[in-house]
């Protein structure tokens, strides 16, 4: 057996029971339909056939209510896999009783956002807000009426970026200083920009360019699709596993030549970097090339911090912004690098939530039975962004600002567009 | 002296005793069985679990092999609650002779043991864990008995039917006028009291003990006491029972039962059924052969290692034990030593226990005049009342009262599979309800294991609902179980039971503690000093004072006593 | 690059943050999950040992008669500022604690036991087995870690009038699962404060005071605590239940804001699988991550990781203990038969609990021949080789105490 199966396997075996990760689990705070990380982890995992089941059923119902937002995993103090452990047993369910319209539709974020985005967006998005659609999805789909749904933009961050790579002149963003110079060693960077960048927030996108452009890299786009994650999380295996073969595919041999990949979509790197490879149990060498060069943004950007390569000309922003570092981040296993980061620009103060999860984890708290306990989960940190006082708020994940959007009233950015900001 | 009069006295409470009892009761025969510890407390409650399939006995001991292949077919029909259908393979590994291989496929065939070879790309889509060096793979019928369950569930149609099982006690003396045995003197071990059982016949079913008893009729029975050590894996890495191909040795079985898996046995005489230990290299060398079968096998966590005593019957001059034929034995006393009242069945094996209670009753039953067919093999057993499906037996069942009458508790509905327990909890949304979280054990099932008549201690519930067998080895359970001990309105506000929860308590952790430590390290040794944390931070076990005699034994509460003690407790 | 990595977030290292914090350091405390903190009961035990001359003086002598235990390493002057410095912590968080290293306090138990403390909570304080007056003991049916019957049954036992009660469960939606942590925060919702505190108080009869599980409320017990009182009519005190401790969860979250208020950092959930030196210096620490390592570099390292129950010290089937995080030199029992006492209850514990690093006076580690190892790298709390700290009711105390003063030696370089 593969030595990551084997870890993965063997890591029930740390549990010592002691409830340090129930205690800690935001939904379990919220609701008892959930009973818990250590119950539906590695206890129940003791009572799971892993693999052919011989004719006898799945046992479980409760752990469809995790999250995955792995709070459980980072407090674990004997590192158990309690997250990896759910998500295999939430697929083993979708295997046996099969996967709800609702979840098919959520689950395909990149076929959403395209047929949702471009020229006929604000009727796409007026469809959205409009209560009697939101009314006759929630009864037709299982997608919550109040779910907060992202507003489809215009134009997509690709048609974005291509046009600026035919005519830099006509581009939105700014481009002085962008293109390497000759004096200087060419540095290329790959940007994975995901679904929720191309067809819903480009302006992430733009940001992350220039951020990257600054710091003289000459930014490459390849090819990609969906990273498969809403589709890992709804436990489609199979699907997602096509994805991201496609997505190895076409990274691989910029992986190969040692240039990085870097992703605005805390979701997206993580999924390229573990949870893919992990949860459909693929571990070829190609995989294990592409997850080892991807990195999130601010991680990238912070190791050039620490070599003394980051440009750090910033203008001064004198600014305190309340910050969530979404549970995606956690995943990644890297701390804060965005509080790093952004300690560099003048004036600028981050305040961290210090709570544990907004709510929403990807498409969990969309879906119409689980839109409260996502509210309810989410309710701190709402209260911590709305008593800040500010008009902003920062968060590294997609899903989860709009959730903060939506629960707090006060608008959120991605940290790299306060950071493309202080690059005059 | 109080005197109680029957027509057999069975001796021994594990599969065959309880079997017996049964197949007498059934036949409407009176009888008691006597047990001294509770039931499955000897060698029933210490094996692996394997329901065999024959195979391992194809070459070494052909008569057992057919004999366990019936069985096994009959016993998955009447106790399909207490069994896995795991199936089984038998693998040749790199260390084990090539040749032996087609050998044992023809000596399935000749010992009916039906068997079929498959491909060992089909093994590893089955058991990816398994060495992938393995050569070939033969698949048999071996599946995973809940012998606790069993024996319980044997016990319960037993008491239907009218048989007088009693617990805790203890066979001091035979009663032997002349050439004939007219009964037995025991103890109580509860209260102490001595009664004498006046009986026709006496059939003795002690199993690794089965010669200290014929011995107190001034019988020979040599049983040689073959200590068998086995060690729990905490989880099931493997769904497949797996039998390294070759002739039947040390550590060359993993039995996935419940939740874990269980790799054993060594073979070793030891001169006594009550006196032997653990020695670290038996589980070294368990591992070790661990390893051949699953790569990787010393990085899982073991979670408990213990033995039991093999009842191997030495009537032939046998080079090791592991020669001594498997099969059993029925010894009529009057034809083999002149002494009329008594029989002992000795030997076999758990699989074939229903057919070893079988011929013991077949012999006696003859003398008794009792022509009434055996029907064991067809008729369901209940499930109990500490089962998620089971009932409380009706109070007149529980006294043994009710004669030939028609089944009562509830019968099971199908195999047992490992998932069920999950199932159970979340169907009944009970997860809040845990006492024993690892083995997934209610506060309604252990309540009723309280109140069962045999609970006399907490490793009594143990046997009957698997509490603190998982991950933590009571470390959570053992305070609520406890707790919920002196809650019974019975014990409630009296003197005697706190004593008792405090003895109940320390008795069991050491208990625990002394199936822990021949595998305590890694995970395992983490696990113990959280459990360390709670018993002596958090609670204080040894702030409460130990107050003598009462701390060992109180009323209703056997913790430790020298009739049921194994050297562990006295060291 | 920092300049302070501390290794844990136990009492241990979360003291020692905070002695760097107040140097001017900006420490990083990198755990692998949360610890110790959140098992033990949040009493500050110091020396639990029967002794008429209280704690202080016990762990006093211990520098003459147990030179190898880590309290020797101590002068009782620094025992009793780093505890001051701590209760200084508590009282400014609203989370006060009582006692003295005088003499112990003994505080009931989930089990009815005596058990000995130096410091505790105010929100424990009535529980001091020498107050006069009746005890009422109660809890709830759905909190499956406490047993007030069998609590007050054994204080019986001891002659402290004592009575076990179950209460109500005030109506509420959450119907089936309650864990010590749901009723922490269920307490501080003030209709269920006022459904309790109403029961109690008609079913306090004689009783001056009411034992409670250790739940009330993660972040205002104190309040909690005061309000029950008024609302009963008698004094409340909490008693700790199993883990999850909520009482030790308040006391990390103390230690978490001070420490982020002083300009420090945390990261939990990282795994410090090995380390790079130069020479005698240590450089650079690797943490397990998404698809690699994370590389960590620090001027200086607080080691503050546990014992066999925190995660310092691992063993295997082969008899090898090792130390997780740095993989230094431990002084362990030599092979497994020399690893337990043949009795679980066996007084002075089992030797392998003993673990751990030897230090020099000034916490540095040493090697089998008392050489240094690193010299920027300090040890503190139970990864520290001699005390069994669960059998010597030490553990808060060696934790806090050898944790500050680890923190301070590095904060003065």
């Amino acid at each position: 057996m593969d030595q990551i199966e084997l870890s993965l396997a063997q890591s029930l075996d740390h549990c010592i029971k002691c409830n340090i990760c129930t205690s800690a689990c935001p939904v379990a705070a919220v609701t008892d339909k959930f009973p818990g990380p250590k119950y539906v982890g590695p206890q129940a995992q003791r009572f799971r056939r892993e693999g052919e089941q011989r004719g006898n059923p799945i046992p479980d119902d409760s752990v469809d209510y995790c999250s995955g937002c792995r709070v459980c995993n980072q407090v674990c103090p004997t590192g158990v896999r309690i997250a990896e452990l759910n998500a295999r047993a939430r697929a083993q369910i979708v295997a046996e009783r099969g996967m709800p319209l609702r979840n098919r539709i959520i689950a395909r974020a990149g076929l959403v956002g395209r047929l949702s985005s471009g020229p006929h967006a604000p009727l796409v998005n007026f469809g959205l807000n409009f209560a009697p659609a939101r009314w006759a999805i929630e009864q037709v789909m299982g997608i919550h009426r109040h779910a907060p749904l992202p507003q489809s933009s215009t134009f997509t961050f690709r048609s974005w970026f291509m046009r600026r790579a035919k005519h830099p002149e006509q581009s939105a963003a700014p481009t002085n200083g962008a293109q390497p110079s000759a004096l200087r060693p060419l540095k290329q960077v790959v940007y994975y920009h995901g679904c929720s960048t191309n067809y819903y927030e480009p302006r992430v996108g733009q940001a992350a360019v220039k951020v990257l452009e600054r710091n003289g890299f000459e930014v490459i786009i390849p090819p990609q699709k969906c990273c498969g994650l809403p589709l890992l999380s709804n436990g489609d295996f199979k699907a997602a596993q096509n994805l991201h073969e496609y997505n190895v595919k076409h990274l691989l041999a910029y992986a190969e030549q040692g240039i990085p990949i870097v992703g605005t979509s805390t979701s997206c790197t993580l999924t390229l970097k573990e949870e893919a490879p992990e949860l459909i149990g693929l571990h070829g060498d190609d995989i294990k090339t592409v997850a080892a060069g991807t990195y999130d943004i601010f991680e990238f950007l912070a190791t050039l911090a620490e070599r003394g390569e980051l440009n750090t000309d910033f203008k001064p922003i004198t600014r305190t912004l309340p910050y969530h570092p979404p549970c995606q981040l956690r995943g990644h296993r890297v701390g804060r690098p965005v509080l790093d980061v952004l300690a560099l620009v003048p004036g600028l103060q981050l305040d961290e939530s210090h709570t544990q999860c907004c709510g929403i984890a990807g498409t969990y708290g969309l879906k119409k039975e689980k839109y409260q306990i996502g509210m309810d989960v989410g309710a701190g940190l709402f209260d911590f962004v709305k008593h800040s006082g500010s008009d902003l708020a920062l968060c590294d994940s997609e899903t989860c600002r709009w959730q903060i959007t939506h629960g707090s009233g006060v608008a959120t950015q991605h940290p790299i567009e306060i950071l493309a900001e202080a690059y005059a | 002296m109080q005197s109680i009069e029957t027509d057999v006295l069975v001796i021994g409470g594990g599969a065959t005793g309880t079997g017996c009892a049964r197949d007498l009761a059934m036949r409407g025969i009176r009888c008691i069985l006597v047990e001294k510890g509770d039931l499955t407390h000897g060698t029933t409650g210490r094996y692996h679990g394997l329901l065999h399939s024959g195979g391992r006995y194809v070459t070494k001991d052909p008569q057992s092999a057919t004999e366990c292949a019936h069985e096994n077919v009959i016993l998955r029909r009447i106790m399909p609650h207490c069994l896995e259908d795991t199936s089984g393979f038998f693998v040749t590994t790199p260390w084990d002779d090539p040749d032996y291989a087609d050998l044992f496929y023809t000596n399935c065939q000749k010992t009916q043991v039906p068997v079929q070879e498959i491909s060992v790309a089909e093994m590893l889509r089955r058991e990816p864990v398994l060495n992938p060096q393995i050569s070939r793979v033969f698949e048999v019928a071996d599946g995973a008995a809940d012998a606790f369950l069993a024996t319980h569930s044997t016990a319960l149609a037993a008491r239907e039917y009218g048989a007088d099982i009693r617990t805790y006690h203890n066979v001091i003396d035979l009663v032997r006028i002349g050439d004939r045995v007219v009964g037995a003197v025991v103890e109580d071990l509860r209260s102490g009291e001595q009664k004498e059982i006046r009986c026709a016949y006496i059939l003795n079913a002690a199993g690794a003990w089965a010669g200290k008893i014929a011995g107190l009729a001034g019988l020979t029975v040599t049983v040689v006491p073959g200590k068998g050590t086995m060690v729990a894996m905490n989880h099931r890495m493997i769904n497949t029972v797996v039998n390294r191909c070759k002739l039947p040795d040390d550590g060359d079985i993993i039995v996935p039962i419940r939740t874990v898996a269980v790799i054993g046995t060594t073979d070793v005489h030891v001169p006594d059924p009550d006196v032997y230990g653990i020695d670290a290299e038996e589980i070294q060398f368990m591992l070790d052969e661990g390893e051949k079968l699953i790569p990787g096998f010393k990085q899982y966590r073991a979670l408990r290692a213990w033995a039991g005593v093999r009842p191997l019957y030495k009537d032939v001059d046998a080079v090791s034990d592991r020669d001594i034929p498997r099969t059993y034995k029925l010894l009529d006393h009057a034809e083999r030593d002149g002494v009329e009242g008594i029989l002992s069945i000795v030997g076999g094996k758990w699989t074939t226990y229903r057919l070893m209670a079988q011929e013991s009753v077949d012999a006696i039953a003859k003398r008794l005049g009792n022509t009434n067919p055996c029907r064991t093999a067809e008729e369901i057993l209940p499930v109990p009342a500490t089962e998620y499906g089971g009932r409380k037996p009706t109070a007149a069942v529980a006294n043994g009262a009710v004669g030939s009458s028609a089944p009562s508790a509830p019968r099971p509905t199908g195999l047992f599979w490992l998932g069920k327990p999950l199932a159970d909890v979340e169907r009944k949304h009970s997860y809040g309800d845990l006492i024993c979280e690892c083995e997934l054990v209610t506060r309604e099932r252990v309540v009723a294991a309280i109140e069962a008549d045999s609970a006399a201690n907490l490793d009594d519930i143990r046997r009957d609902v698997r509490m603190g067998m998982g991950p933590c080895q009571g470390g959570f359970c053992t305070y609520r179980a406890v707790a919920l001990w002196a809650e019974i309105p019975s014990r409630r506000a009296n003197a005697d039971s706190l004593a008792q929860s405090s003895a109940l308590l320390r008795q069991w952790l050491q208990e625990r503690w002394k199936g822990s430590t021949p595998v305590l390290w890694g995970d395992q040794l983490r696990q113990l000093r959280l459990d360390e944390i709670i018993y002596y931070d958090t609670l204080g076990i040894d702030l409460l004072e130990e107050r003598g005699e009462n701390d060992t034994a109180g009323p209703g509460m056997v913790t430790e006593h020298p009739a049921i003690a194994t050297e562990y407790h006295k060291a | 690059m920092r300049d302070t990595i501390i290794i844990g977030a136990g009492l241990a290292g979360l003291m020692g943050a905070l002695a760097l914090a107040e140097a001017g350091r900006k420490p990083f405390v990198l755990a692998k999950g949360h610890g110790t903190t959140h098992w033990m009961g949040g009493t500050i035990d110091v020396w639990g040992a029967p002794d008429e001359a209280g704690p202080r003086a016990a762990v006093a002598r211990l520098a003459t008669e147990q030179p190898d235990h880590p309290y020797a390493l101590l002068s009782t002057a620094e025992l009793t500022a780093a505890l001051e410095r701590f209760r200084a912590l508590v009282a400014a968080a609203g989370y006060p604690y009582v006692g003295s290293l005088d003499h112990n306090v003994l505080l009931p138990t989930a089990l009815g036991a005596l058990r000995p403390t130096a410091l505790m909570p105010a929100t424990m304080a009535a529980g001091d087995a020498r107050l006069p007056g009746p005890i009422l003991i109660a809890g709830f049916h759905e909190l499956r870690d406490f047993f007030p019957p069998l609590a007050a049954a054994n204080l019986n036992a001891q002659g402290i009038a004592a009575r076990g009660v179950y209460l109500d469960m005030p109506p509420i939606e959450r119907k089936l699962d309650f864990s010590t942590v749901t009723f922490a925060r269920l307490f501080e919702q003030p209709a269920f404060r006022v459904h309790v505190g109403r029961q109690l108080r008609a079913l306090r009869g004689d009783a001056t005071r009411i034992g409670l599980p250790a739940v009330l409320g993660l972040h205002n017990a104190t309040s909690v605590v005061a309000e029950l009182q008024t609302l009963s009519g008698a004094q409340i005190f909490e008693i700790p239940t199993l883990p999850t401790s909520v009482p030790g969860m308040r006391l990390f979250t103390i230690f978490e804001r001070a420490i982020t208020a002083a300009g420090g950092r945390f990261q939990i959930g990282s795994l410090v699988l090995r380390a790079e030196s130069a020479g005698e210096r240590l450089t650079t620490i690797y943490t397990e991550a998404a698809a690699r390592e994370q590389r960590h570099q620090a001027a200086d390292f607080l080691l503050a990781t546990g014992g066999v129950a925190g995660g310092g010290v691992r063993t295997d089937h082969a008899g090898a203990v090792r130390e997780t995080a740095l993989g230094l030199p431990l002084r362990a029992p030599n092979g497994r038969e020399q690893w337990f006492a043949p009795r679980f209850r066996a007084e002075d514990g089992h030797p392998i609990f003993r673990a751990g690093v030897g230090v020099n006076a000034n916490l540095r580690p040493l090697d089998a021949a008392d050489r240094v190892v690193y010299h920027n790298v300090t040890v503190g709390g139970n990864a520290l080789a001699g005390a069994d700290a669960i059998r010597e009711r030490c553990y808060a105390g060696l934790a806090l105490a050898t944790g500050w003063k680890a923190g301070k030696l590095l904060g003065l370089v």
